[in-house]
Protein backbone atom coordinates (compact mmCIF):
# COMPACT_ATOMS: atom_id res chain seq x y z
CA UNK A 1 0.00 0.00 0.00
CA UNK A 2 2.77 2.24 0.87
CA UNK A 3 4.49 1.81 -2.08
CA UNK A 4 1.73 2.57 -4.41
CA UNK A 5 1.91 6.03 -2.21
CA UNK A 6 5.21 6.37 -2.78
CA UNK A 7 4.47 6.07 -6.47
CA UNK A 8 1.75 8.73 -7.13
CA UNK A 9 3.98 11.06 -4.74
CA UNK A 10 6.91 10.50 -6.73
CA UNK A 11 5.08 11.12 -9.93
CA UNK A 12 3.72 14.59 -8.40
CA UNK A 13 6.92 15.66 -7.46
CA UNK A 14 8.42 15.42 -11.02
CA UNK A 15 6.21 18.89 -11.55
CA UNK A 16 7.55 22.04 -9.60
CA UNK A 17 7.59 21.24 -5.95
CA UNK A 18 6.90 24.81 -5.10
CA UNK A 19 3.37 24.53 -6.64
CA UNK A 20 3.03 22.21 -3.26
CA UNK A 21 0.14 23.68 -1.00
CA UNK A 22 -0.31 20.96 1.57
CA UNK A 23 1.65 18.19 1.87
CA UNK A 24 0.42 15.14 4.38
CA UNK A 25 2.88 13.12 5.53
CA UNK A 26 2.48 9.61 7.63
CA UNK A 27 -0.77 10.40 8.99
CA UNK A 28 -2.67 8.32 10.99
CA UNK A 29 -6.31 9.05 12.75
CA UNK A 30 -8.11 7.42 15.30
CA UNK A 31 -10.97 7.52 17.05
CA UNK A 32 -10.52 6.41 20.17
CA UNK A 33 -9.14 2.70 19.68
CA UNK A 34 -10.21 3.01 15.74
CA UNK A 35 -7.66 3.82 13.68
CA UNK A 36 -8.95 5.04 11.21
CA UNK A 37 -6.86 6.69 8.58
CA UNK A 38 -3.96 4.50 8.19
CA UNK A 39 -0.59 6.65 7.20
CA UNK A 40 -1.85 8.68 4.54
CA UNK A 41 0.61 10.42 1.79
CA UNK A 42 -0.08 12.65 -0.85
CA UNK A 43 0.10 16.04 -1.78
CA UNK A 44 -2.10 18.92 -2.78
CA UNK A 45 -0.86 21.66 -5.31
CA UNK A 46 -1.60 25.51 -4.97
CA UNK A 47 -4.71 26.67 -7.74
CA UNK A 48 -5.73 22.80 -8.27
CA UNK A 49 -8.90 20.76 -7.76
CA UNK A 50 -8.91 17.66 -5.90
CA UNK A 51 -11.38 15.64 -5.53
CA UNK A 52 -11.65 12.60 -2.28
CA UNK A 53 -13.67 9.76 -3.61
CA UNK A 54 -14.86 6.44 -1.46
CA UNK A 55 -17.65 4.56 -0.24
CA UNK A 56 -19.57 5.79 2.48
CA UNK A 57 -17.77 5.49 6.06
CA UNK A 58 -14.00 5.17 4.52
CA UNK A 59 -12.64 8.20 6.10
CA UNK A 60 -12.98 10.72 4.09
CA UNK A 61 -14.58 13.16 6.07
CA UNK A 62 -12.42 12.47 9.09
CA UNK A 63 -9.69 13.19 6.54
CA UNK A 64 -11.23 16.31 5.42
CA UNK A 65 -11.18 17.54 9.07
CA UNK A 66 -7.94 16.27 9.65
CA UNK A 67 -6.74 19.14 7.20
CA UNK A 68 -8.14 22.42 9.83
CA UNK A 69 -7.93 20.49 12.65
CA UNK A 70 -11.59 20.17 13.34
CA UNK A 71 -11.18 16.97 15.26
CA UNK A 72 -9.51 19.12 18.10
CA UNK A 73 -13.04 18.91 19.58
CA UNK A 74 -13.51 15.22 19.07
CA UNK A 75 -13.06 13.46 22.49
CA UNK A 76 -10.45 10.32 22.34
CA UNK A 77 -9.77 11.44 18.80
CA UNK A 78 -5.62 11.04 18.08
CA UNK A 79 -3.78 11.90 15.24
CA UNK A 80 0.02 11.04 14.31
CA UNK A 81 1.71 12.05 11.62
CA UNK A 82 2.41 15.35 9.83
CA UNK A 83 0.35 17.94 7.63
CA UNK A 84 2.47 20.69 6.17
CA UNK A 85 0.61 23.48 5.02
CA UNK A 86 3.10 25.97 3.47
CA UNK A 87 5.71 23.56 4.25
CA UNK A 88 4.44 24.16 8.10
CA UNK A 89 3.43 21.45 10.24
CA UNK A 90 0.09 22.83 11.09
CA UNK A 91 -0.10 20.20 14.41
CA UNK A 92 3.11 21.60 15.91
CA UNK A 93 2.58 23.53 18.94
CA UNK A 94 3.33 27.64 18.07
CA UNK A 95 0.51 26.88 15.41
CA UNK A 96 -2.62 29.65 16.31
CA UNK A 97 -5.79 27.10 15.18
CA UNK A 98 -7.61 30.52 14.91
CA UNK A 99 -5.03 31.34 12.13
CA UNK A 100 -5.31 28.27 10.66
CA UNK A 101 -8.62 28.20 10.09
CA UNK A 102 -8.82 31.90 8.44
CA UNK A 103 -6.28 30.47 5.88
CA UNK A 104 -8.10 27.16 5.12
CA UNK A 105 -11.72 27.57 4.93
CA UNK A 106 -14.49 25.23 5.05
CA UNK A 107 -18.09 23.94 3.37
CA UNK A 108 -20.09 21.56 4.88
CA UNK A 109 -22.23 18.86 3.22
CA UNK A 110 -25.57 20.89 3.89
CA UNK A 111 -26.25 24.13 4.38
CA UNK A 112 -25.46 25.71 7.73
CA UNK A 113 -25.68 29.10 7.44
CA UNK A 114 -25.31 30.94 11.57
CA UNK A 115 -29.12 31.80 12.76
CA UNK A 116 -28.02 35.70 11.92
CA UNK A 117 -28.44 37.92 8.94
CA UNK A 118 -27.43 37.42 5.23
CA UNK A 119 -24.63 39.97 6.09
CA UNK A 120 -24.08 39.52 9.33
CA UNK A 121 -23.14 35.34 8.14
CA UNK A 122 -20.60 37.07 5.67
CA UNK A 123 -18.63 39.44 8.11
CA UNK A 124 -18.92 36.53 10.55
CA UNK A 125 -15.38 35.36 10.03
CA UNK A 126 -13.97 39.05 9.52
CA UNK A 127 -15.88 39.90 13.40
CA UNK A 128 -13.97 36.83 14.19
CA UNK A 129 -10.44 37.68 13.45
CA UNK A 130 -11.34 41.52 14.98
CA UNK A 131 -11.58 43.56 12.16
CA UNK A 132 -13.77 46.67 13.13
CA UNK A 133 -13.70 48.86 9.84
CA UNK A 134 -17.13 49.07 9.03
CA UNK A 135 -16.66 50.29 5.41
CA UNK A 136 -14.10 47.38 4.86
CA UNK A 137 -16.49 44.85 6.09
CA UNK A 138 -19.00 45.85 4.14
CA UNK A 139 -16.88 46.04 0.93
CA UNK A 140 -15.74 42.46 1.63
CA UNK A 141 -19.55 41.00 2.89
CA UNK A 142 -20.20 42.67 -1.13
CA UNK A 143 -17.34 41.25 -3.15
CA UNK A 144 -17.53 37.69 -1.29
CA UNK A 145 -21.27 37.65 -2.04
CA UNK A 146 -20.39 38.57 -5.78
CA UNK A 147 -17.68 35.85 -5.90
CA UNK A 148 -20.07 33.15 -4.44
CA UNK A 149 -22.81 34.53 -7.49
CA UNK A 150 -25.23 35.20 -5.13
CA UNK A 151 -25.10 39.36 -4.58
CA UNK A 152 -27.43 40.03 -7.37
CA UNK A 153 -29.98 37.78 -5.56
CA UNK A 154 -29.51 39.22 -2.26
CA UNK A 155 -28.44 42.65 -3.01
CA UNK A 156 -32.36 44.53 -1.50
CA UNK A 157 -32.57 41.92 1.65
CA UNK A 158 -28.89 41.41 3.18
CA UNK A 159 -30.65 42.23 6.67
CA UNK A 160 -33.11 39.08 6.46
CA UNK A 161 -32.55 36.35 8.12
CA UNK A 162 -30.52 33.93 6.25
CA UNK A 163 -32.74 31.07 6.94
CA UNK A 164 -35.17 33.09 4.53
CA UNK A 165 -32.74 31.76 1.55
CA UNK A 166 -33.17 28.74 -0.70
CA UNK A 167 -31.25 25.69 0.33
CA UNK A 168 -28.75 26.39 -2.59
CA UNK A 169 -28.31 30.60 -2.16
CA UNK A 170 -28.20 29.00 1.66
CA UNK A 171 -25.06 26.75 0.61
CA UNK A 172 -23.68 29.73 -1.70
CA UNK A 173 -23.42 32.19 1.29
CA UNK A 174 -21.53 29.39 3.16
CA UNK A 175 -19.03 29.57 0.39
CA UNK A 176 -19.22 33.49 0.09
CA UNK A 177 -18.77 33.07 3.84
CA UNK A 178 -15.24 30.46 3.90
CA UNK A 179 -13.66 32.99 1.23
CA UNK A 180 -14.39 36.41 3.42
CA UNK A 181 -11.23 35.96 5.32
CA UNK A 182 -9.01 35.43 2.61
CA UNK A 183 -8.37 31.99 2.84
CA UNK A 184 -5.73 29.93 0.10
CA UNK A 185 -7.91 27.10 1.08
CA UNK A 186 -11.29 25.47 0.77
CA UNK A 187 -12.07 22.32 1.75
CA UNK A 188 -15.57 20.95 0.77
CA UNK A 189 -17.00 18.15 1.89
CA UNK A 190 -19.73 16.76 -0.32
CA UNK A 191 -20.38 20.82 -1.11
CA UNK A 192 -23.86 19.52 -3.25
CA UNK A 193 -24.75 16.65 -1.41
CA UNK A 194 -28.20 18.18 -0.69
CA UNK A 195 -28.91 20.25 -3.86
CA UNK A 196 -30.61 20.04 -6.86
CA UNK A 197 -29.34 19.68 -10.35
CA UNK A 198 -29.46 23.82 -11.19
CA UNK A 199 -27.72 24.21 -8.04
CA UNK A 200 -25.16 22.18 -8.17
CA UNK A 201 -24.73 22.78 -11.91
CA UNK A 202 -24.24 26.56 -9.94
CA UNK A 203 -21.46 25.51 -7.29
CA UNK A 204 -19.48 23.54 -9.65
CA UNK A 205 -19.17 26.41 -11.49
CA UNK A 206 -18.13 28.55 -8.92
CA UNK A 207 -15.54 25.76 -7.74
CA UNK A 208 -14.23 25.70 -11.30
CA UNK A 209 -13.50 29.21 -11.27
CA UNK A 210 -12.00 29.55 -8.03
CA UNK A 211 -9.06 27.38 -8.60
CA UNK A 212 -7.62 30.71 -10.01
CA UNK A 213 -7.18 32.17 -6.08
CA UNK A 214 -7.77 28.82 -3.93
CA UNK A 215 -6.51 25.51 -3.99
CA UNK A 216 -10.03 23.38 -3.22
CA UNK A 217 -10.54 19.76 -1.90
CA UNK A 218 -13.92 18.23 -2.16
CA UNK A 219 -15.18 15.42 -0.41
CA UNK A 220 -17.50 13.98 -3.88
CA UNK A 221 -20.06 11.11 -4.05
CA UNK A 222 -20.28 12.09 -7.50
CA UNK A 223 -17.85 10.20 -9.88
CA UNK A 224 -18.79 11.94 -12.93
CA UNK A 225 -18.82 15.32 -11.25
CA UNK A 226 -14.83 14.78 -10.19
CA UNK A 227 -13.94 13.93 -13.23
CA UNK A 228 -15.46 16.88 -14.55
CA UNK A 229 -14.44 19.30 -12.12
CA UNK A 230 -10.98 18.01 -10.47
CA UNK A 231 -7.01 17.91 -11.45
CA UNK A 232 -6.68 15.36 -9.28
CA UNK A 233 -8.59 12.46 -7.61
CA UNK A 234 -7.51 10.07 -4.95
CA UNK A 235 -9.67 7.33 -3.77
CA UNK A 236 -10.04 5.95 0.37
CA UNK A 237 -11.16 2.58 1.06
CA UNK A 238 -11.41 1.56 5.01
CA UNK A 239 -9.02 4.65 5.67
CA UNK A 240 -6.70 3.84 3.31
CA UNK A 241 -5.05 5.51 0.25
CA UNK A 242 -5.29 3.19 -2.40
CA UNK A 243 -4.94 5.70 -5.55
CA UNK A 244 -4.08 9.35 -5.57
CA UNK A 245 -3.36 10.97 -9.55
CA UNK A 246 -4.15 13.25 -12.20
CA UNK A 247 -7.36 13.01 -12.84
CA UNK A 248 -6.69 12.05 -16.62
CA UNK A 249 -5.24 8.85 -15.64
CA UNK A 250 -7.44 8.49 -12.59
CA UNK A 251 -10.46 7.65 -14.32
CA UNK A 252 -8.97 6.10 -17.71
CA UNK A 253 -6.12 4.25 -16.35
CA UNK A 254 -6.51 3.36 -12.87
CA UNK A 255 -3.68 1.43 -11.44
CA UNK A 256 -5.44 -0.44 -8.79
CA UNK A 257 -8.07 -2.74 -9.64
CA UNK A 258 -9.96 -1.61 -6.63
CA UNK A 259 -10.42 1.89 -7.85
CA UNK A 260 -11.31 0.70 -11.32
CA UNK A 261 -14.38 -1.38 -9.33
CA UNK A 262 -15.09 1.62 -7.87
CA UNK A 263 -15.15 4.05 -10.77
CA UNK A 264 -17.00 0.98 -13.17
CA UNK A 265 -19.39 -0.07 -10.67
CA UNK A 266 -20.53 3.91 -10.88
CA UNK A 267 -20.27 4.61 -14.07
CA UNK B 1 -67.33 8.05 22.03
CA UNK B 2 -70.83 7.36 22.61
CA UNK B 3 -71.38 4.92 19.86
CA UNK B 4 -67.97 3.15 20.99
CA UNK B 5 -68.55 -0.91 20.25
CA UNK B 6 -68.29 -2.55 23.68
CA UNK B 7 -68.12 -6.57 21.76
CA UNK B 8 -64.31 -5.33 21.03
CA UNK B 9 -61.94 -5.23 23.74
CA UNK B 10 -59.86 -3.10 22.02
CA UNK B 11 -62.59 -0.46 22.00
CA UNK B 12 -63.43 -1.60 25.73
CA UNK B 13 -59.63 -0.13 26.72
CA UNK B 14 -59.97 2.73 24.73
CA UNK B 15 -63.16 3.73 26.72
CA UNK B 16 -61.46 2.62 30.01
CA UNK B 17 -58.62 5.05 29.29
CA UNK B 18 -60.60 7.70 28.23
CA UNK B 19 -62.64 8.10 31.50
CA UNK B 20 -59.48 8.45 33.13
CA UNK B 21 -58.36 11.41 30.86
CA UNK B 22 -61.73 12.68 31.01
CA UNK B 23 -61.58 12.49 34.86
CA UNK B 24 -58.27 14.34 34.83
CA UNK B 25 -60.34 16.99 32.91
CA UNK B 26 -62.48 17.01 35.70
CA UNK B 27 -60.14 17.24 38.80
CA UNK B 28 -58.48 20.30 36.88
CA UNK B 29 -62.13 22.48 36.39
CA UNK B 30 -63.33 21.45 40.09
CA UNK B 31 -59.82 22.55 41.54
CA UNK B 32 -60.42 26.02 39.23
CA UNK B 33 -64.59 25.93 40.10
CA UNK B 34 -64.36 25.62 44.00
CA UNK B 35 -61.06 28.28 44.68
CA UNK B 36 -63.50 30.58 42.20
CA UNK B 37 -66.80 29.37 44.37
CA UNK B 38 -65.21 29.77 48.03
CA UNK B 39 -63.41 32.91 46.79
CA UNK B 40 -66.34 34.65 45.68
CA UNK B 41 -67.28 36.34 48.81
CA UNK B 42 -63.99 37.97 49.13
CA UNK B 43 -63.83 39.09 45.13
CA UNK B 44 -67.45 41.21 46.38
CA UNK B 45 -66.12 42.29 49.10
CA UNK B 46 -63.34 43.56 48.59
CA UNK B 47 -63.14 44.08 44.96
CA UNK B 48 -60.11 44.97 42.95
CA UNK B 49 -58.66 46.55 46.20
CA UNK B 50 -57.64 43.51 48.11
CA UNK B 51 -54.70 43.54 45.44
CA UNK B 52 -53.10 46.62 46.95
CA UNK B 53 -54.30 46.98 50.60
CA UNK B 54 -51.79 46.29 53.07
CA UNK B 55 -53.83 45.76 56.50
CA UNK B 56 -54.47 41.81 56.87
CA UNK B 57 -56.44 41.72 60.20
CA UNK B 58 -58.57 39.08 60.85
CA UNK B 59 -60.29 40.06 64.23
CA UNK B 60 -61.64 43.05 62.61
CA UNK B 61 -61.90 41.30 58.94
CA UNK B 62 -60.05 43.69 57.27
CA UNK B 63 -58.23 41.60 54.36
CA UNK B 64 -56.08 42.88 51.76
CA UNK B 65 -52.97 40.68 49.79
CA UNK B 66 -50.45 43.59 49.03
CA UNK B 67 -48.07 42.20 51.44
CA UNK B 68 -47.96 38.70 50.41
CA UNK B 69 -47.94 39.73 46.93
CA UNK B 70 -45.08 41.60 47.60
CA UNK B 71 -43.31 38.93 49.31
CA UNK B 72 -44.19 36.20 46.83
CA UNK B 73 -42.39 38.77 43.95
CA UNK B 74 -39.31 39.78 45.87
CA UNK B 75 -38.77 35.82 47.04
CA UNK B 76 -39.14 35.38 43.21
CA UNK B 77 -37.43 37.65 41.91
CA UNK B 78 -34.46 37.42 44.30
CA UNK B 79 -34.37 33.95 43.82
CA UNK B 80 -34.28 34.28 40.17
CA UNK B 81 -31.36 36.80 40.29
CA UNK B 82 -29.32 33.96 41.95
CA UNK B 83 -30.68 31.04 40.25
CA UNK B 84 -30.25 32.44 36.61
CA UNK B 85 -27.09 33.07 36.00
CA UNK B 86 -25.85 29.77 38.02
CA UNK B 87 -28.51 27.83 35.95
CA UNK B 88 -26.53 29.62 32.88
CA UNK B 89 -23.54 28.89 33.73
CA UNK B 90 -24.15 24.79 35.02
CA UNK B 91 -26.24 23.93 31.42
CA UNK B 92 -23.10 25.89 29.14
CA UNK B 93 -20.51 23.76 31.02
CA UNK B 94 -22.68 20.94 30.99
CA UNK B 95 -22.97 20.97 27.76
CA UNK B 96 -20.40 22.99 25.83
CA UNK B 97 -17.16 22.29 28.06
CA UNK B 98 -17.75 18.80 30.18
CA UNK B 99 -16.01 15.96 29.26
CA UNK B 100 -18.51 13.33 28.35
CA UNK B 101 -18.02 10.55 31.80
CA UNK B 102 -18.73 13.72 34.13
CA UNK B 103 -21.15 15.15 32.24
CA UNK B 104 -23.17 12.09 32.76
CA UNK B 105 -22.64 11.93 36.46
CA UNK B 106 -23.30 15.77 37.10
CA UNK B 107 -26.73 15.31 35.16
CA UNK B 108 -27.90 12.95 37.84
CA UNK B 109 -27.17 14.80 40.77
CA UNK B 110 -28.63 17.78 38.92
CA UNK B 111 -32.11 15.52 38.19
CA UNK B 112 -31.44 14.17 41.93
CA UNK B 113 -31.55 17.97 42.94
CA UNK B 114 -35.14 18.54 41.59
CA UNK B 115 -35.98 15.75 43.37
CA UNK B 116 -35.26 16.21 47.02
CA UNK B 117 -38.71 17.20 48.91
CA UNK B 118 -38.98 21.24 49.37
CA UNK B 119 -39.00 20.46 53.00
CA UNK B 120 -35.69 19.22 53.17
CA UNK B 121 -34.10 22.05 51.27
CA UNK B 122 -36.03 24.11 53.99
CA UNK B 123 -34.89 22.71 56.89
CA UNK B 124 -31.10 22.51 54.75
CA UNK B 125 -31.55 26.51 54.95
CA UNK B 126 -32.58 26.99 58.57
CA UNK B 127 -29.59 25.31 59.74
CA UNK B 128 -27.06 26.70 57.00
CA UNK B 129 -28.21 29.79 55.48
CA UNK B 130 -29.69 31.30 58.41
CA UNK B 131 -26.61 30.83 60.55
CA UNK B 132 -24.50 32.01 57.52
CA UNK B 133 -26.59 35.25 56.84
CA UNK B 134 -26.94 36.20 60.76
CA UNK B 135 -23.16 35.81 61.41
CA UNK B 136 -21.33 37.01 58.45
CA UNK B 137 -23.70 38.57 55.55
CA UNK B 138 -26.13 40.67 57.37
CA UNK B 139 -23.41 42.41 59.99
CA UNK B 140 -21.31 43.07 56.86
CA UNK B 141 -23.70 44.78 54.96
CA UNK B 142 -24.71 46.27 58.33
CA UNK B 143 -21.79 47.70 58.97
CA UNK B 144 -20.28 48.56 55.07
CA UNK B 145 -23.57 49.27 53.07
CA UNK B 146 -26.32 50.32 54.82
CA UNK B 147 -27.11 53.93 53.07
CA UNK B 148 -28.18 51.36 50.59
CA UNK B 149 -32.23 51.12 49.65
CA UNK B 150 -33.53 47.26 50.17
CA UNK B 151 -30.16 46.39 51.82
CA UNK B 152 -30.70 47.81 55.29
CA UNK B 153 -30.38 44.98 58.27
CA UNK B 154 -32.14 46.24 61.33
CA UNK B 155 -33.07 42.62 62.90
CA UNK B 156 -29.97 40.78 62.08
CA UNK B 157 -31.86 37.69 63.07
CA UNK B 158 -30.88 35.34 59.63
CA UNK B 159 -34.50 34.69 58.61
CA UNK B 160 -36.49 36.66 56.27
CA UNK B 161 -36.84 37.77 52.32
CA UNK B 162 -32.97 37.26 51.80
CA UNK B 163 -32.89 33.52 53.28
CA UNK B 164 -35.88 32.30 51.63
CA UNK B 165 -35.00 33.60 48.23
CA UNK B 166 -31.72 31.93 48.54
CA UNK B 167 -33.05 28.63 49.34
CA UNK B 168 -35.65 28.83 46.43
CA UNK B 169 -32.52 30.03 44.22
CA UNK B 170 -31.06 26.11 44.58
CA UNK B 171 -34.54 24.42 44.12
CA UNK B 172 -35.09 26.57 40.61
CA UNK B 173 -31.25 25.59 39.47
CA UNK B 174 -31.89 21.71 38.34
CA UNK B 175 -35.33 23.31 36.39
CA UNK B 176 -33.29 25.89 34.48
CA UNK B 177 -30.17 24.37 34.34
CA UNK B 178 -31.42 21.11 32.49
CA UNK B 179 -33.84 22.84 30.38
CA UNK B 180 -30.80 25.28 29.17
CA UNK B 181 -28.57 21.92 28.23
CA UNK B 182 -31.50 20.41 26.35
CA UNK B 183 -31.89 23.73 24.78
CA UNK B 184 -27.85 23.80 24.19
CA UNK B 185 -28.20 20.02 22.83
CA UNK B 186 -30.98 21.15 20.04
CA UNK B 187 -28.08 23.39 18.75
CA UNK B 188 -27.36 21.67 15.43
CA UNK B 189 -23.91 20.38 15.48
CA UNK B 190 -23.17 21.39 11.66
CA UNK B 191 -23.43 24.69 12.56
CA UNK B 192 -21.52 25.11 15.56
CA UNK B 193 -19.00 23.17 13.40
CA UNK B 194 -19.75 25.71 10.52
CA UNK B 195 -18.37 28.79 13.00
CA UNK B 196 -15.34 26.77 14.75
CA UNK B 197 -14.03 26.27 11.03
CA UNK B 198 -14.01 29.77 10.78
CA UNK B 199 -11.81 30.34 13.49
CA UNK B 200 -14.47 30.84 16.19
CA UNK B 201 -13.32 29.94 19.83
CA UNK B 202 -15.17 27.92 21.91
CA UNK B 203 -16.41 31.09 23.79
CA UNK B 204 -16.91 32.62 20.36
CA UNK B 205 -19.64 29.90 19.13
CA UNK B 206 -21.41 30.36 22.60
CA UNK B 207 -22.31 33.35 22.44
CA UNK B 208 -23.03 34.01 18.63
CA UNK B 209 -24.10 31.02 17.88
CA UNK B 210 -25.47 28.59 20.55
CA UNK B 211 -26.77 31.26 22.36
CA UNK B 212 -29.11 32.80 19.90
CA UNK B 213 -29.91 29.62 18.43
CA UNK B 214 -31.35 28.60 21.69
CA UNK B 215 -32.41 31.47 23.50
CA UNK B 216 -36.06 30.67 23.25
CA UNK B 217 -35.89 27.15 25.28
CA UNK B 218 -33.77 29.27 28.14
CA UNK B 219 -36.42 31.86 28.54
CA UNK B 220 -39.04 29.07 28.27
CA UNK B 221 -37.07 27.05 30.96
CA UNK B 222 -36.72 30.51 32.69
CA UNK B 223 -40.81 30.95 33.35
CA UNK B 224 -40.75 27.48 34.62
CA UNK B 225 -38.21 27.93 37.35
CA UNK B 226 -40.19 31.45 37.94
CA UNK B 227 -43.58 29.13 38.15
CA UNK B 228 -41.73 26.77 40.90
CA UNK B 229 -40.32 29.90 42.83
CA UNK B 230 -43.70 32.10 42.77
CA UNK B 231 -45.00 28.97 44.13
CA UNK B 232 -42.83 27.11 46.46
CA UNK B 233 -44.29 26.68 50.18
CA UNK B 234 -42.37 24.69 52.65
CA UNK B 235 -38.83 25.78 52.37
CA UNK B 236 -40.50 29.79 52.41
CA UNK B 237 -42.14 29.06 55.41
CA UNK B 238 -39.14 27.82 57.30
CA UNK B 239 -37.23 30.78 56.64
CA UNK B 240 -39.19 34.10 55.74
CA UNK B 241 -40.32 35.39 59.20
CA UNK B 242 -44.26 34.49 58.23
CA UNK B 243 -44.77 38.58 58.89
CA UNK B 244 -47.26 40.04 57.16
CA UNK B 245 -45.70 43.35 56.19
CA UNK B 246 -44.24 44.57 53.11
CA UNK B 247 -40.32 44.29 53.60
CA UNK B 248 -38.30 47.18 53.50
CA UNK B 249 -34.84 45.32 52.60
CA UNK B 250 -33.65 42.34 51.68
CA UNK B 251 -32.72 41.33 55.11
CA UNK B 252 -36.15 41.82 56.50
CA UNK B 253 -38.80 39.47 57.50
CA UNK B 254 -42.10 38.81 55.25
CA UNK B 255 -44.71 36.49 53.91
CA UNK B 256 -45.47 35.08 50.95
CA UNK B 257 -48.71 33.80 49.45
CA UNK B 258 -48.07 30.48 49.71
CA UNK B 259 -46.84 30.70 52.75
CA UNK B 260 -49.76 32.68 54.58
CA UNK B 261 -52.17 29.82 53.62
CA UNK B 262 -49.90 26.91 54.70
CA UNK B 263 -49.73 28.73 58.23
CA UNK B 264 -53.42 30.04 58.68
CA UNK B 265 -55.84 28.46 56.16
CA UNK B 266 -56.64 25.53 58.84
CA UNK B 267 -57.71 28.80 61.12
CA UNK B 268 -59.36 30.66 58.87
CA UNK B 269 -62.55 28.09 58.25
CA UNK B 270 -63.29 29.46 61.50
CA UNK B 271 -64.53 32.63 60.09
CA UNK B 272 -66.47 32.61 56.30
CA UNK B 273 -64.71 35.87 55.29
CA UNK B 274 -61.32 34.93 56.49
CA UNK B 275 -61.67 32.04 54.92
CA UNK B 276 -62.76 33.07 51.58
CA UNK B 277 -60.06 35.55 51.72
CA UNK B 278 -57.40 33.21 51.64
CA UNK B 279 -59.16 31.58 49.14
CA UNK B 280 -58.85 34.40 47.18
CA UNK B 281 -54.81 34.08 47.80
CA UNK B 282 -54.84 31.00 46.28
CA UNK B 283 -56.71 32.43 43.29
CA UNK B 284 -54.21 34.74 42.61
CA UNK B 285 -51.54 32.20 43.21
CA UNK B 286 -53.33 29.93 40.89
CA UNK B 287 -53.50 32.58 38.18
CA UNK B 288 -50.04 33.24 38.19
CA UNK B 289 -48.74 29.92 37.98
CA UNK B 290 -51.07 28.92 35.32
CA UNK B 291 -50.23 31.86 32.84
CA UNK B 292 -46.51 31.24 33.50
CA UNK B 293 -46.56 27.40 32.81
CA UNK B 294 -49.10 28.04 29.83
CA UNK B 295 -46.56 30.39 28.43
CA UNK B 296 -43.34 28.82 29.78
CA UNK B 297 -44.67 25.32 27.89
CA UNK B 298 -45.50 27.18 24.61
CA UNK B 299 -42.13 28.97 24.19
CA UNK B 300 -40.45 25.09 25.13
CA UNK B 301 -42.74 22.98 22.84
CA UNK B 302 -41.37 25.35 19.77
CA UNK B 303 -37.90 25.03 20.55
CA UNK B 304 -37.44 21.05 22.32
CA UNK B 305 -38.79 18.11 20.67
CA UNK B 306 -36.57 18.17 17.49
CA UNK B 307 -38.97 20.93 16.05
CA UNK B 308 -36.34 23.31 16.01
CA UNK B 309 -38.07 25.85 13.26
CA UNK B 310 -35.01 27.50 12.22
CA UNK B 311 -36.45 30.24 10.53
CA UNK B 312 -37.40 31.91 13.71
CA UNK B 313 -33.98 32.68 15.48
CA UNK B 314 -31.80 35.21 14.82
CA UNK B 315 -31.50 38.31 14.10
CA UNK B 316 -33.30 39.09 10.96
N1 LIG C 1 -16.76 11.51 16.10
C1 LIG C 1 -16.58 10.21 15.79
N2 LIG C 1 -16.33 9.30 16.76
C2 LIG C 1 -16.17 8.01 16.44
N3 LIG C 1 -16.23 7.51 15.22
C3 LIG C 1 -16.48 8.35 14.20
C4 LIG C 1 -16.66 9.74 14.42
N4 LIG C 1 -16.89 10.34 13.24
C5 LIG C 1 -16.83 9.36 12.31
N5 LIG C 1 -16.58 8.16 12.87
C6 LIG C 1 -16.44 6.89 12.18
O1 LIG C 1 -15.36 6.97 11.29
C7 LIG C 1 -15.67 6.34 10.06
C8 LIG C 1 -15.46 7.28 8.91
O2 LIG C 1 -16.36 8.37 9.02
P1 LIG C 1 -16.35 9.55 7.98
O3 LIG C 1 -17.46 10.47 8.33
O4 LIG C 1 -15.00 10.10 7.89
O5 LIG C 1 -16.69 8.78 6.62
P2 LIG C 1 -17.03 9.33 5.18
O6 LIG C 1 -16.11 8.66 4.25
O7 LIG C 1 -17.05 10.81 5.17
O8 LIG C 1 -18.49 8.76 4.94
P3 LIG C 1 -19.73 9.43 4.17
O9 LIG C 1 -19.46 9.27 2.73
O10 LIG C 1 -20.89 8.59 4.60
O11 LIG C 1 -19.83 10.85 4.60
C9 LIG C 1 -17.09 5.82 10.18
O12 LIG C 1 -17.04 4.46 10.49
C10 LIG C 1 -17.66 6.61 11.34
O13 LIG C 1 -18.58 5.80 12.04
MG1 LIG D 1 -18.60 12.28 5.00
Amino acid sequence: MTDINKNNIDNITENNKDEIKIEVKNLNFNYGDYHLLKDINLFFKKNSVCTILGPSGCGKSSFLRTLNRMNDYTEGSKLTGEVLLDGKNIYSKSVDVVELRRNVGMVFQSPNPFPKTIFENVAFGLKIHGIKNKQFIEERVEKCLKYAGLFDEVKDKLHKNAFSLSGGQQQRLCIARAIATNPSVLLMDEPTAYLDPAATATILDLIADFKKFYTIIIVSHNIQQAGRISDYSGFFLDGELIEFSKSGDFFTRPKDKRTENFITNRF
Amino acid sequence: MLKLKLNHKDDLFKFILSIFVFGIILIFFTVVTVILYYSYPAVSRFGIAFLWTKEWNPPKEIFGAATFIAGTFMVTIIALIFAIPLSLGIGIFLEEYCPKFLKGFFTIIIELLAGIPSVVFGVWGVLTIVPWLRKYIEPFFKSHFSFIPFLQVTENIGYGILAASIVVAFMVVPIIASITKDSLAAVPKITKDGALAMGATRLDVIKDISLPFSYRGIYGGIILGFGRAVGETIAVVLLIGNQAIIPKSIFGVGYTISAVLANTFTFAVISPIYASSEVELALILLLVSLIVNIIGRNVLQKVIGGKLSRAQFGGG
